[in-house]
């Protein structure tokens, strides 16, 4: 589905303060984060006072206030994951990409979340990769798909050049 | 879909659509659940569906997309009816023995079973299976039968029928009265009496009242809610219903956690096709209930699981919790009278209005009535969902059903209750899932999460973590919870990084006890829960950290050591080349070492290590 | 037209204004009840739990911070219990430790009896009591300042972190924060953090011992809302 734009975000929400939290999450997911330009026109469509707005959007994980990187790693930092060592996936995500969770990397192209819980406990420790869950993750199983998403990106980015 | 105006209209086309499918022979069942597509089952529906029409099976086969089976483990998973095959870690590429060979005729493709650990031999029907036997699968058993995202499904299996039951003449009151005597209680965690907090309800002065199905599910490792959600949002839907007629509410708000995409999906589904059936609106099947639900998204907060934090969320604020004096049931959403009860609550309505109270409260203990969904977790080797009735031993659930732990491990303590919960050890498994008996130990039923540890936990970490998580997602409101937690994680740390002093733990004990009292909400006053236990169970473990600086379990970075055992070792270079701190040197065939100023000890050698040579002391 | 209940406070009987909190009315009737985050004349929030109290309720005692609770008749209350000020003296601590640059803070401390502090001296320079936002909100309707992020990141900021310029500037916010009174022996420089206490050996008798209302140079320290009544 093609990203809305902020008109059709606001249609049949407009000066109704209970929809704030809605709005967001439609912008959240349409342009991966919330600009301080788009709060602005929320505060205003929604008739909610910027103060508000900057709040809720500060409040809740859920929005991202920067933009994120293009793969986005969410690390599932759940009870379940944890005692199957998740702890050790964090830390080496980290120390191969040389950000912490909530970070961008230079070239943009990964950024780290960290997660309470996906709720597939079952097949932990999870890593999941912009939508696709990864399972019964090993610190090496992770560096291997960070290398093997960093290559088929660079090489993704080579022919796109080269056409 | 054409609306439906009256009870004999839906019961006509329930008729209708078990007529449609008298010519089916086999349905096959697979599960489309979170945890079965992240094993990719969706693959697997695809290739099935198919061959099914390849071979011409479309009319005589019903392929069922369902919710979860409850064995994540196994996934993708597998079920034929009526034979009740059990098929597990089905793939692609077994798409046509599946349909030729068994499908066709009747044969059983022996790889695809499941084998007992236990016995080593192969079982075919699920009922066979221990991990299913030892469970009473009131509700989940329901996920077999019904696509989610068919409303269809769910009439034809009888669904709506309470509601008719209870539009067509039973009073509100009578209601209230038959949930009070089945003795069921909020399974979200408080345990309260659904009865009772109904009843005040409706006694609460006012027209203009709501209905809340909490399925923010925080507790890491509980994913009961959504599964629930994902595979049956009907029933829960429908016990809403039930809910609203009791107590006088008109409208109903499902509030779903934002990590779990596919639950909001499917209850959008599922309200929209209601809606279109006339299921939710004005005069909901000729009757005078009018009654609608809307979905609200949770953004990524714990605390919302908390009835005034989720109340706030709802209307569009923070969710800071608000201070209880007076209850929701008076003073709820929008100042209105609310009833909020978990999804799992929910989800027990409409079988006790059809079987009666005395039905549901003939399975459990004197005050712990009916079954309860555990998520069954952590290193044991069955993990799932699993349903027991109240009053099972936790012993029955982690080695019956969970199969007890892997990798010849001891088990040595399980985690109930999510963050607000306990740590119990092994002596005290006797002890049934009850609200009372596990509230007095210590611990709580909480939302059902049950995460298994073995030796290789340290319970100290286990207290950490669980310290840090609620300082995550704590509000930051008041000062025992956001200073306390904070200061109770900064001693805690001291002591798993090696500077703990023994007048520590008096300081965390005092300090525990302090926050649980005058915190304002049940995020903090249940915050000191892990740290308790883990004190009153495992203090040995404290000791020797801070004593003797050593973490038995291997677990506190600061206080171990990664070694090479030599006699393990062949030098087949595998965690030499996959460190990433070049702490590892040897030649080739040759038994490798570790220089331990460069160990970070993350992990990597030990996980790529076949030979299991990589110690840690 | 005032309604009127009777409520009993630490086995006083006392006529109070229906729909007032428990603390205002103890206030009023000179009781003495630590707060910190309430402020007369605007919304209380619950925040510092100092004011806490025993609400007998069907022989249990619940605590709940008196700021947040409404009179009603025939209710019970006890201020002052061992527990409560076992309880306050804790919270007390927490707070000093967190941010001992305050001589509102420090007398907060010495008023509920904090004698050692047990947990590593911080230099917060916010104590999240929320008076400023509050003040910003309900009395000048700007909203220019607001609570913001969650948990151990929650602190008070501008939207976007930049003054706005529907910000009058009034600086009430300055003039109400207890983080701007400094202590009495000038700011605690990083490394020079502790429990002042200096109070405690100036202070008369009558006037460490919580209980009744002495009019005690701490409530002149912390704003306590006795002094803003008067």
């Amino acid at each position: 589905m093609p990203p809305q734009t902020l008109e059709q975000i606001l249609e049949g929400r407009r000066s109704q303060p209970h929809q704030l939290i809605e709005v967001l999450q439609d912008v959240q997911e349409d342009y991966g984060y919330i600009s301080e330009k788009d709060m602005q026109a929320v505060s205003q469509g929604v008739g909610v006072p910027i103060m508000e707005v900057y709040r809720v959007a500060s409040f809740y994980k859920a929005f991202r206030l920067r933009p994120a990187g293009k793969i986005v790693l969410t690390m599932c930092m759940g009870t379940a994951c944890h005692v199957r060592s998740s702890r050790l996936l964090l830390d080496q995500a980290i120390g191969q990409l040389g950000i912490k969770p909530g970070e961008v990397t230079l070239d943009g192209l990964f950024s780290i979340e960290r997660v309470n819980c996906l709720g597939a406990c079952a097949m932990g420790p999870i890593v999941e990769e912009n939508g696709s869950y990864h399972h019964h993750m090993t610190p090496g199983k992770l560096r291997k798909l960070i290398e093997a998403i960093r290559r088929r990106e660079t090489e993704d980015n080579q022919n796109d050049q080269t056409q | 879909m054409t609306r439906l105006n009256s009870f004999r209209e839906l019961e006509h086309l329930r008729e209708q659509l078990r007529e449609q499918r008298k010519n089916i022979t086999s349905t096959v069942m697979i599960c489309g659940g979170t945890s079965c597509q992240a094993s990719r089952s969706r693959a697997v529906i695809d290739a099935v569906r198919k061959e099914l029409s390849k071979q011409g099976l479309g009319m005589s086969v019903r392929l069922c997309v369902t919710g979860c089976h409850g064995f994540c483990e196994q996934g993708p998973v597998m079920i034929i009816e009526p034979s009740k095959m059990f098929y597990c870690h089905v793939s692609p590429d077994d798409a046509f023995e599946i349909v030729s060979q068994t499908l066709v005729k009747g044969e059983v493709i022996e790889r695809l079973l499941y084998t007992d650990p236990a016995t080593g031999e192969r079982v075919q029907t699920y009922p066979e299976i221990p991990f299913y036997r030892a469970q009473d699968r009131q509700i989940l058993s329901q996920n077999l039968m019904i696509d989610p995202c068919s409303i269809e499904d769910y009439i034809t299996a009888g669904g709506y029928s309470a509601l008719t039951k209870v539009l067509r003449g039973i009073a509100p009151v009578d209601i209230i009265k038959e949930i009070k005597s089945s003795g069921l209680r909020g399974r979200g965690g408080g345990g309260f009496p659904t009865g009772r907090k109904w009843d005040e309800c409706a006694e609460a002065p006012g027209d203009e009242k709501y209905v809340i199905c909490n399925a923010d599910e925080g507790d890491p490792g509980a994913y009961m809610d959504r599964c629930v959600l994902e595979g049956n949002p009907h029933l829960v839907l429908e016990g809403m219903m039930i809910g609203a007629w009791a107590v006088g509410a008109q409208k109903g708000y499902v509030y779903v956690r934002n990590e779990y995409p596919l639950a909001v999906k499917h209850s959008r589904i599922a309200v929209k096709q209601a809606r279109e059936l006339g299921l939710f609106g004005n005069n909901i099947l000729g009757s005078s209930f009018s009654f609608d639900v809307d979905i609200a998204r949770g953004g990524g907060a714990f605390v919302c699981g908390e009835s005034t934090a989720l109340m706030a969320s709802v209307e569009g604020k923070v969710g800071e919790p608000r201070p209880k004096d007076v209850h929701a049931v008076v003073d709820g959403l929008y100042h209105k009278p609310t009833v909020l009860n978990n999804v799992e609550t929910w989800a027990n309505v409409p079988a006790i209005i059809l079987n009666g109270a005395s039905w549901f409260a003939s399975k459990g203990t004197p005050d712990s009535k009916g079954t309860k969904i555990l998520a069954l977790t952590g290193r044991i080797k069955n993990t799932g969902l699993v349903e027991v009735a109240m009053g099972t031993p936790i012993r029955t659930v982690v080695f019956d059903i969970g199969g007890g732990a892997v990798n010849g491990k001891q088990v040595k303590a399980v985690q109930i209750g999510g963050p607000s919960g306990g740590c119990l050890p092994v002596d005290k498994f006797d002890l049934a899932v009850d609200y009372d008996v596990l509230a007095e130990a210590g611990s709580m039923v909480g939302s059902g999460g049950m995460v298994v540890m073995d030796e290789e936990s340290c319970m100290v970490d286990v207290a950490k973590y669980f310290l840090a998580f609620l300082q995550d997602e704590s509000c930051g409101k008041c000062v025992p919870c956001r200073i306390g937690i904070d200061r109770m994680l900064e001693i805690i740390t001291d002591i798993t990084e090696g500077r703990g002093r023994p007048e520590q733990i008096d300081v965390l004990e005092e300090l525990a006890d302090t926050v649980s009292q005058t915190a304002l909400c049940g995020l903090g006053k249940t915050a000191p829960n892990p740290v308790l236990t883990t004190l009153r169970y495992f203090r040995p473990e404290y000791k020797a950290h801070i004593y003797q600086k050593k973490c038995q379990a291997g677990v506190c970075k600061a206080l171990i050591t990664y070694s090479i055992d030599p006699d393990k070792c062949n030098g087949c270079g595998v965690c030499l080349r996959g460190c990433a701190h070049k702490a590892i040197t040897g030649g080739k065939k040759q038994v490798h070492t570790i220089d331990t100023r460069l160990c970070q000890k993350c992990g990597i050698c030990r996980s790529e290590c076949k030979f299991d040579a990589i110690q840690v002391v | 037209m005032l309604q009127y209940v009777n409520v009993n406070i630490d086995g006083a009987t006392i006529h109070a204004i229906k729909g007032t909190s428990v603390l205002d009315t103890a206030v009023e009737y000179g009781i003495c009840i630590p707060h910190l985050c309430h402020v007369p004349n605007l919304s209380d929030i619950g925040a510092c739990r100092l004011c806490i109290v025993e609400h007998v309720v069907n022989g249990r005692s619940n605590i709940t911070t008196s700021c947040t609770l409404n009179v009603n008749e025939g209710m019970t209350i006890m201020t002052n219990t061992d527990r409560i000020r076992k309880l306050r003296r804790n919270l007390a601590e927490l707070l000093v430790a967190q941010a001992p640059n305050s001589r509102a803070i420090q007398d907060i401390a010495v008023r509920c009896g904090v004698k050692e502090v047990r947990y590593p001296f911080r230099n917060e320079k916010c104590i999240l009591c929320g008076r400023c936002v509050r003040v910003c909100t309900e009395v000048w309707r700007a909203r220019a300042k607001g609570f913001v992020g969650r948990g151990k990141d929650r602190h008070v900021d501008y939207p976007f972190g930049i003054r706005p310029q529907f910000c009058k500037q009034c600086e009430n916010c300055i003039q109400i924060c207890p983080m701007t009174i400094t202590p009495c022996d000038g700011p605690m420089k990083p490394g020079e953090e502790r429990l002042c206490g200096k109070c405690e050996s100036q202070l008369l008798t009558n006037e460490q011992a919580p209980g009744g209302c002495v009019w005690c140079k701490l409530g002149e320290g912390f704003g306590c809302g006795r002094y803003a009544g008067s």
